[in-house]
């Protein structure tokens, strides 16, 4: 089959990077969609309040890292409740436009408390709470992609690659008395994208990432972000200007947005890195 | 004032693994919103149902029935209420005006009386200083109705403001009196100085023009105070010295700074003819230029006297505030990275026998460290900064005052979108003065001159802040796009001597200003004029911005959720002026406030070795020759023994609670290896491009110093300060010809006087250890880029048995290095690949005073020396091996010596080593363990072995031996100590869990 070309410039689907109120992530997050051959533009989130129609514009929408008010009061809790107060309609129809959304960490954390994740707009079913350590932790963690998921954003990943988690809230508590029966639904329904190869912070089944039943909106606690070259791979690296595994994530959906097809042979340079 | 509702609501955290020992609450009072309405937000702000469950009046509540007592914590009237803040602003987003104030309960189990829970909430759970503790058993807990009794915390000011007229026409020893009692730190002659400026007929005339008194007003009193702390001014360090050599020969030195440190700068600019330094001690940090795009600017600042008293709020302010001078740098610099650096008691202190010689009220040696490093935690990954280099070193003579140096690296785009270069600032005459970020408050107020006087048991709590990073952050953001959309002509972080210093070194660029005390916003009414003045609450930088921008500025600081208030103008009348409501209250002839200040004369002495002051008792240190042999058991216990020290003990646990990686920009992280990337990095290196630089450029940041050589060769522990700094950057593949230095100084007060009788002593090391440090820069070429000195780091008040006692640090110089580097040709520190051969570079040199394995075992071996020209010479090629990518590995030496640096390599590789070592002359214990600057422990792959040799010609590289598979350590040494061998894993062990506790 003939392989389509991903347009690039003014045609390249462009991204909404929420940025303000202690969102810390937003230009590294911005420069991964540029990497992956996209477009991106910081927001602020007051400019966005000030214009929620603005959101409509973009296609898609990324919720970066960070320490959103300080973490006060619970992760993503207080950036979670200006979301649904202010822009809860946008973002609803957002979603339902089928566009792709993704939450990384404190973006992650914020996607839960609005309900968007893992079932949206239905009573909550999960929760990210403090680490079973109790501590903030930066370091690389081992994740398994779930080979059968329907999430856009990790089809065709490695089946195990690592990136950096940077998080003191980020273990994944199921609505308690239901948590088997919950676990169970997402599993089936290949709403579990990634999990850790290890139990690094108490997460129920190791989970590490979560997507809706769309496959379009993705949470996750680890920072695809972070690894988009090998520069700032954990080790040494043999060409730190390749690209690291993080990118991947980004050309997933920028690629699943065109309707691009994933390149055969990327998959095998991967595995060799 | 009548609320309409006030609440109390409790939250407990039913998803931990165990139960809940720490419950938040929050007390809310709202005028317009009934107790439904509040509860109803309540449940949305303060719990996520799906982990958290509410209490309030409402909900039947026996979370403690389990505990013997409970503690609760709440904050003192006016003390930053960072959760409290953020509740109150998540209320105003559903529509509700609050109040509110955030406390914590601890639930205490398996205490037996009240006594021993008082003494463990103050010591574990709150600082009273800035917290109130009431314990509860739990039955008075039920009884006390804690949801109907509800108080929040009010700041009550007594008194209308006013102005004072403080007039300086009294006896000396009434005019020593006011310096003490108003915090001054003014020295008589100073205060004399300011009574003469006052008489002067010029000064009476303009006044009188002016409508002021002849007598200096209170604001200006501390104006002048506050510009002329030894904190802002530096004094000591300008100071003509009269000083004495240990060879009996005196000489006059007209200002260290100029002399030695500026001297030395200036001195390797024109030798060297270097066009990298864009801005040098002229701004709030020094800015380089290593890149074709961008600018790195640099800056390390100590947090001590605050960190002393609040270790956490005194942390986190310190890092707050070195990342507002990168911000207030130039036109404005993006923080990139931050660094740390922590000088501490050793945790085990107080020893049970030491315990009464413990200073009073200061808080236990392991608690300092918990705190400070808390602070250090929120204040970097809450504003989104990595933290990619520091160092810990510990002796029981910090034990008075821990030293908390904290450091930010910014970048700087060469030119603005305007075309602007983004380095040089200047306020103009007619641009307005905005102050934006936090509110003042009298929090902070006298921090600039607090911490020019030693710490005394009566220290002002008013002293201690606890940091806001939100609002920093707001801040920040909003900064950097006020400078790309070129609002504003001018830019100063408000540090110590809050407005009196930021706007008083302003109005130096324009030539006047003044400002309405009245417009500052406020945390709480009943603020004098002269408190809005010289405040430190923290989070604010003042803006000089052209009028036509102001409405502009203004909304975008709105945007950003920043308060930015119009608090005056710059002009050319050559005064700074204040008014209160209108009415003048400050003018200042800025040549008066800047330049006048007399240089202080002092004389100081260096005679050589100055032991230790004896405030508690040493340990006896065992013999090797005499308590073991001299064989490979012994070498073993050793090494163990010095990997669990804590100067040498992994820092891990710590260091992964900072974000080192946030902006995706770290390309050598603080530990680094295989697997689970456990092994020390000698440097952290920031990757450029992803902040505007070149495709693979890079900036190599490290540290060092060397505290112990000061009690017997100052002049060495410079150079051994910034020899190891600079091998730290060169070790990960730093260029040593493009290596800029910062000098931070911390010493214990050196000005003679009745309480300090030996100052002169003490000014002499600083002397000695300023013309070490202006020999090895100027040897090495590098220069220093700024730098700061805190001069008063003594402990003097009561001991906890009541008796005077005197605690000085030892004299501290920190090094931090940054050079620049190419991400395609670093090193690190990991044995790599089984087989590589194993050398030490550097010459190696007898000598182990001063070294660690001299804290633990008794030794006669005097100090190493340190061959400048030697070292320089093996930096360049070390490098250039480095830029071909020769090595797979390069350690620094310097903690515990060449044992440990191999066994950090095989920690960080997860591989062994055989090693043989080799004849050299030198003793073997000195071979091992000492500490001679200038050496590196280096992994060759075989392949590359003669290209590596051909590098390193004429500078003697010494074979050690191989890596190998076998996870074990197999060192060979000559008669009487034979083989021995050592486990991978028990190494390990001692390291990872040397610093606990």
């Amino acid at each position: 089959m003939e392989k389509r070309i991903i347009p690039l410039k003014n045609t390249a689907p462009k991204f909404l990077v929420l940025a303000g109120d202690g969102i810390n992530c937003e230009r590294e997050t911005a420069a991964a969609f540029l990497h992956a051959g996209g477009a991106a533009e910081i927001v602020h989130i007051n400019r966005l309040l000030g214009n929620p129609a603005l959101l409509a514009s973009f296609d898609g929408l990324a919720l970066p890292g960070g320490f959103s008010f300080g973490d006060e009061l619970g992760s993503g809790q207080l950036l979670g409740l200006k979301i649904r107060h202010a822009l809860g309609d946008v973002f609803r129809d957002f979603v339902a436009a089928k566009k792709p959304v993704i939450g990384i960490c404190n973006g992650f954390q914020v996607l839960v408390r609005l309900g968007l994740l893992p079932f949206p707009f239905e009573d909550r079913a999960a929760a990210l709470a403090k680490n079973d350590h109790g501590q903030f932790m930066n370091k690389w963690a081992a994740l398994d992609t779930v080979p059968d998921s329907i999430c856009k954003w990790t089809a065709g990943l490695p089946a195990q690659f690592s990136l950096p988690v940077r998080h003191g809230e980020g273990r994944i508590v199921l609505k308690q008395g239901a948590e088997e029966e919950i676990y169970l639904k997402l599993r089936d329904a290949g709403q579990i994208p990634l999990r850790y190869a290890q139990d690094i912070n108490g997460s129920y089944r190791r989970i590490a990432a979560l997507c809706d039943p769309s496959g379009l909106v993705l949470g996750m606690m680890p920072h695809p972000e972070a690894f988009a070259f090998q520069a700032t791979a954990a080790d040494r690296a043999e060409n730190p200007l390749a690209k690291g595994d993080g990118i991947l994530l980004f050309e997933n959906i920028l690629r699943h947005i065109t309707g691009a097809e994933q390149p055969q042979t990327e998959k095998e340079t991967r595995h060799a890195g | 004032m009548s609320a309409a509702a006030k609440l109390r609501f409790e939250i407990e955290d039913f998803s931990a693994p165990q139960k809940a020992e720490i419950l938040p609450f929050y007390l809310v009072e709202s005028e317009d919103a009934d107790e439904e309405a509040l509860r109803r937000a309540a449940a949305e702000i303060f719990a996520d149902p799906l982990i958290e469950q509410l209490y309030d009046s409402a909900v039947d509540t026996d979370f403690y029935s389990d505990a013997d007592y409970i503690a609760e914590v709440s904050f003192r009237p006016g003390v930053t209420d960072n959760a409290a803040h953020s509740a109150e602003e998540a209320f105003a987003l559903l529509g509700v005006t609050a109040r509110v104030a955030s406390g914590r309960l601890y639930l205490l189990r398996g205490i037996k009386t009240r006594e021993e829970a008082e003494a463990l909430a103050a010591d574990r759970f709150a600082n009273p200083l800035i917290e109130k503790i009431d314990v509860f058993t739990g039955e008075e807990f039920t009884e006390r109705r804690r949801f109907e009794n509800i108080a929040l915390p009010h700041v009550v000011l007594q008194g209308a403001p006013h102005v004072e007229t403080v007039s300086l026409e009294i006896p000396d020893a009434a005019l020593e009196a006011l310096s003490k009692e108003r915090c001054l730190a003014l020295t008589l002659d100073e205060m004399h100085h300011i009574r003469d400026h006052y008489r002067s007929k010029n000064i009476k005339d303009s006044r009188t023009k002016s409508g002021l008194p002849h007598d200096p007003t209170d604001v200006e009193i501390e104006i002048i105070a506050q510009s002329w702390s030894e904190h802002c001014k530096h004094k000591i360090f300008a100071a003509k010295i009269d000083y004495c050599g240990e060879d009996g020969k005196t000489e006059t030195i007209d200002s260290l700074y100029k002399t030695y440190i500026k001297g030395a700068t200036r001195a390797i600019e024109k030798r060297r003819g270097i066009d990298w330094l864009i801005s040098v001690f002229s701004d709030n940090a020094g800015v380089v230029r290593f890149d074709g795009k961008i600018d790195l600017a640099i800056k390390a600042e100590t947090h001590n006297s605050p960190s002393a008293l609040d270790p956490y709020g005194g942390a986190l302010t310190g890092i707050l505030g070195v990342n507002r001078d990168i911000l207030g740098c130039g036109l404005g610099a993006r923080p990139v990275a931050n660094t740390d650096v922590f000088c501490f008691a050793p945790p085990d202190l107080p020893s049970a026998a030491g315990e009464e010689n413990m200073p009073a009220r200061l808080k236990e040696p392991k608690r300092i460290f918990e705190g400070v490093h808390k602070g250090v935690e929120d204040g970097g990954n809450k504003s989104g900064i990595p933290t990619v280099n520091g160092a810990m070193f510990f002796d029981r003579d910090y034990a008075g005052k821990p030293l908390v140096f904290c450091g930010t690296i910014g970048v700087l785009p060469h030119h603005l979108p305007d075309g602007r270069a983004s380095a040089e600032k200047q306020a103009r005459a007619g641009d307005r003065i905005f102050m934006a970020g936090g509110a003042i408050g009298a929090d902070g107020i006298h921090g600039a001159t607090f911490s020019s006087l030693a710490l005394d048991e009566n220290a002002p709590a008013t002293a201690v802040q606890i940091g806001d990073p939100l609002t920093q952050k707001r801040l920040a953001d909003f900064l950097l796009e006020a400078r790309d959309k070129g609002l504003y002509s001018s830019v100063t972080d408000n540090g110590a001597g809050g407005l009196s210093s930021s706007v008083g070194e302003m109005a130096r660029e324009a030539g006047g200003a003044e400002i309405e005390l009245a417009h500052c916003p406020v945390k709480y009414p009943g603020l004098q004029p002269w408190e809005l003045m010289v405040s430190e609450s923290q989070e604010r930088m003042t803006f000089a911005v052209p009028s036509e921008n102001a409405a502009e500025f203004f909304a975008l600081a709105k945007l950003h959720g920043v308060t930015a208030t119009d608090i005056g103008a710059y002009n050319d009348s050559g005064f700074f002026s204040a008014r209160h409501d209108g009415k003048l209250c400050a003018e200042l002839d800025l040549d008066f406030l800047h330049d006048s200040l007399p240089q202080m004369q002092l004389s100081a002495v260096h005679r050589g070795d100055k032991p230790r002051a004896p405030w508690t008792a040493d340990a006896e240190l065992p013999d090797p020759r005499v308590e073991t042999g001299a064989d490979a058991a012994f070498l073993r216990n050793a090494l163990l023994t010095l990997l669990a020290a804590p100067n040498i003990a992994s820092k891990e646990k710590w260091v992964r609670r900072y974000d080192h990686e946030v902006q995706a920009a770290t390309h050598i992280k603080p530990f680094t290896g295989k697997d689970d990337n456990s092994g020390p990095s000698d440097s952290g290196i920031i990757w450029l491009a992803p902040h505007g630089g070149g495709e693979s450029a890079a900036a190599a940041i490290g540290c060092g110093l060397a505290p112990r050589l000061s009690l017997s060769d100052p002049y060495l522990m410079a150079q051994y300060a910034v020899d190891e700094a600079v091998r730290n950057v060169v070790a990960a593949g730093g260029d040593p010809d493009m290596c800029c230095l910062l000098d931070n100084f911390c010493w214990p007060d050196p000005v003679k006087s009745a309480a300090v009788p030996d100052g002169d002593e003490k000014l002499g090391q600083l002397v000695e250890t300023c013309k070490g440090l202006y020999d090895i820069c100027t040897a090495y070429g590098a220069p220093l880029v700024s730098g700061k000195d805190s001069m008063k780091n003594d402990y003097r008040g009561r001991d906890r048995a009541g008796r005077d006692i005197t605690i000085s640090i030892l004299p501290t110089l920190l090094v931090t290095a940054m050079a620049r580097a190419d991400i395609r040709h670093t090193l690190r520190s990991d044995f790599r690949d089984v087989g590589d051969f194993i050398y030490l570079l550097g010459v190696p040199q007898a000598g182990l005073k001063s070294s660690e394995f001299a804290q633990h075992f008794k030794t006669e071996s005097g100090l190493p020396p340190m061959d400048m020209q030697q070292n320089l010479a093996l930096y360049r090629a070390y490098h250039m091996a480095c830029s071909n990518n020769v090595m797979a590995s390069g350690h620094d030496v310097s903690e515990g010596g060449l044992l440990v640096a191999l066994a950090e390599s095989m920690i960080g590789g997860g591989l062994g080593a055989e090693i043989a070592l080799p004849e050299t002359g030198i003793p073997v214990l000195d071979f091992l363990f000492g500490e001679a600057a200038g050496r590196f422990v280096v992994s060759v792959p075989p392949q590359h072995r003669a290209v590596f040799e051909d590098h390193f010609q004429g500078l003697t590289p010494l074979l050690l031996g191989r890596v190998t598979k076998e996870k074990t350590l197999r060192l060979t040494a000559a008669a009487p100590w034979g083989t021995g061998e050592m486990k991978l894993a028990e190494m390990e062990e001692s390291w990872k869990n040397g610093l606990s506790l």
